[in-house]
């Protein structure tokens, strides 16, 4: 019998909520279920919120102590901090601090140079595609050379290997010796991995030298910016560059 | 009160806790002042002499190695054991020029074979290799720093440096790139290093105390009759001098040790010769120049990625006359 039942329930036609008749279409379309819960929820939220607060305000002690209250004072109903007459920090503290920024920045660029350096000592760019292209010339004696001439057959390699700049060996080379170490695929698989990975630590790394030079440049510029001099703007400091300013030139003393 | 029960028994109360330091005849670990063995100042309480982290039997123990490298190569681990580590795995291919290879691991470096095993000239990367029971030891070549390393990279296709052969290097520095040349032409070959710079001159001293095949001279290139005395003939010129009359000073240590048929090797900074010009013409002119002095050009290569404006042109000196038809 359930069976039956089932499979009736199939056949039926699925339940759904009216649309706006027509002679209400001007009103809109009509609000379902879901929307009306979003509103409803949201409404309730505020009311509780706000009768939360109204109690909160009902039960306070108008002779309870809080050590704000010393450091504020009420003004037209708001709560204000009191003016505090000694200034917390001198502008010569200012200027040192700013120093201290710059010579904590500078060392750590000077850090990452450092391992940038070390890092280029192993890594030397083999396969890498450069933007700046390289240029080779070849100086032949006569222009029937330079109509016959044939990269491959002039290096004395095999053709497949003119385009791997880095090593093209000759075809005696080729014969005679061969590869040492690990020649396994799935070892060069694994090698090229950590090697590929190698090389993006070190382009994240070049990435942040360059991002804490400017940093250190930003910070030297706020800290010249506090001088009396008279300075004009000349560029605007954008993400990549601090902005720079003309001085008028004073006599050093 | 009895020893169970105190709660620092017997370590001597608060006063003096870190008394093992500061006063104690051992002076070694926990005061301030001297740190043991760790490379401190004057008396460091425990081991006199023995140099900051290597001990000193080590071969390339940190009581020897004193400077870091010639141009102030940075150096992290300091003493110790340098290199890849003989049992991580590389592979190690042959290059087109003999005596080079490329090593291919987690490094992706030009390399040569180390004529002085356990020795590092500037700092570089060592990387052993163990094929059955020959050990090898190859050392890193960074083309950021030499210039023949980057025309290697770059594809230049003869360089004329190989096992046995005899080459004069102008301008020779701290003797960085001369190290790698002398592990290419190996014992058989020699290198004459000429360098101006007593400064530089006295690093490039030190590198050929240990590689007997590098001969040192500390003169000006300019005057190659200063030194004719020391230099026989030779196969290859290679000259990094960074001077605006470079070609003729080539030239003229060429018409003195180079053999006829022998060939140059020549780096050009374009800023050097001519800051205002355009690179693409002070490389032509210089090109120019050598062809008017017996040095026939036959390659020019651009160093680009590693170097900005700078080319290598390597040529033939005095060829033999071509036979008629």
């Amino acid at each position: 019998m359930a069976s039956f039942r089932k499979a009736l329930k199939s056949r039926q036609r699925n339940h759904h909520e009216r649309s706006q008749p027509g002679f209400r279409e001007h009103l809109g379309l009509l609000e379902k279920k879901k929307d009306y819960k979003l509103r409803a929820d949201d409404f309730h939220k505020k009311e509780n919120t706000l009768a939360a607060l109204r109690k909160k305000a009902l039960d306070k002690n108008p002779d309870e102590f809080y050590y704000k209250m010393m450091s504020s004072k009420l003004q037209d109903g708001v709560h204000v901090p009191k003016r505090n007459d000694e200034v917390v920090m001198t502008e010569e503290q200012k200027k040192v601090m700013r120093t201290q920024d710059i010579k904590y920045v500078e060392m750590k660029r000077v850090a990452e140079a450092r391992k940038i350096e070390r890092m280029k000592g192993e890594l030397h760019l083999l396969e890498a595609e450069s933007k700046q292209k390289n240029k080779h010339t070849f100086f032949v004696d006569s222009k029937v050379k330079v109509e016959s001439f044939d990269l491959a057959n002039h290096l004395d390699t095999a053709p497949e290997l003119v385009d791997r700049v880095f090593n093209r060996p000759t075809l005696k080379t080729l014969e005679t010796k061969s590869i040492q170490g690990a020649v396994e695929p799935h070892s060069i698989m694994k090698m090229t991995r950590q090697r590929n990975h190698q090389y993006k630590i070190l382009s994240q790394r070049i990435d942040r030298e360059k991002k804490l030079f400017v940093m250190s440049q930003k910070i030297q510029t706020r800290k010249d910016l506090q001088d009396k001099n008279n300075k004009v703007k000349v560029k605007k400091e954008t993400a990549n560059i601090a902005a720079i300013y003309k001085f008028d030139t004073k006599r050093k003393r | 009160m009895r020893p169970g029960f105190s709660p620092r028994g017997g370590r001597g109360g608060f006063g003096d806790r870190g008394g093992r330091g500061g006063s104690g005849d051992r002076g070694g670990r926990g005061g301030f002042g001297d740190r043991g063995g760790r490379g401190g100042f004057g008396d460091r309480g425990r081991g006199g002499f023995r140099g900051g982290r290597g001990s000193f039997r080590s071969p390339e123990g940190g009581g020897f190695r004193g400077r870091g490298g010639g141009r102030g190569a940075p150096r992290g681990r300091g003493g110790g054991r340098g290199g890849f580590g003989a049992g991580r795995k590389v592979t190690v291919e042959p290059h087109r020029h003999e005596g080079v290879f490329i090593c291919r691991g987690k490094e992706d470096a030009l390399v040569t074979k180390n004529m002085v095993v356990g020795d590092s000239v500037y700092g570089e990367k060592r990387i052993n290799v163990e094929e059955g029971d020959v050990k090898i030891e190859y050392r890193a070549w960074n083309p950021f720093r030499s210039k023949l390393a980057a025309a290697i990279l770059g594809g230049v296709d003869q360089i004329h440096i190989k096992p046995g052969s005899k080459v004069m290097y102008l301008g020779a520095a701290s003797g960085t790139t001369v190290s790698h040349v002398s592990d290419i032409v190996g014992p058989e070959g020699l290198v004459y290093a000429v360098e101006f710079s007593h400064r530089s001159g006295r690093d490039l001293l030190n590198v050929a105390k240990k590689r007997t095949n590098i001969i040192p001279i500390i003169e000006d290139a300019r005057h190659p009759h200063k030194y004719r005395m020391l230099v026989g003939m030779v196969d290859v010129i290679f000259a990094d001098v960074a001077q605006p009359d470079q070609t003729r000073i080539v030239a003229l240590n060429a018409h003195n040790f180079l053999k006829n048929g022998g060939h140059f090797v020549i780096s050009i900074k374009a800023n050097c010769i001519d800051s205002t010009a355009p690179p693409e013409a002070v490389f032509a002119s210089e090109v120019k120049k050598m062809s008017s002095e017996n040095m026939k050009p036959q390659e020019q290569l651009t160093l680009e990625p590693y170097e900005r404006d700078h080319a290598i042109v390597v040529g033939i000196y005095r060829p033999a006359p071509k036979q008629k038809k």
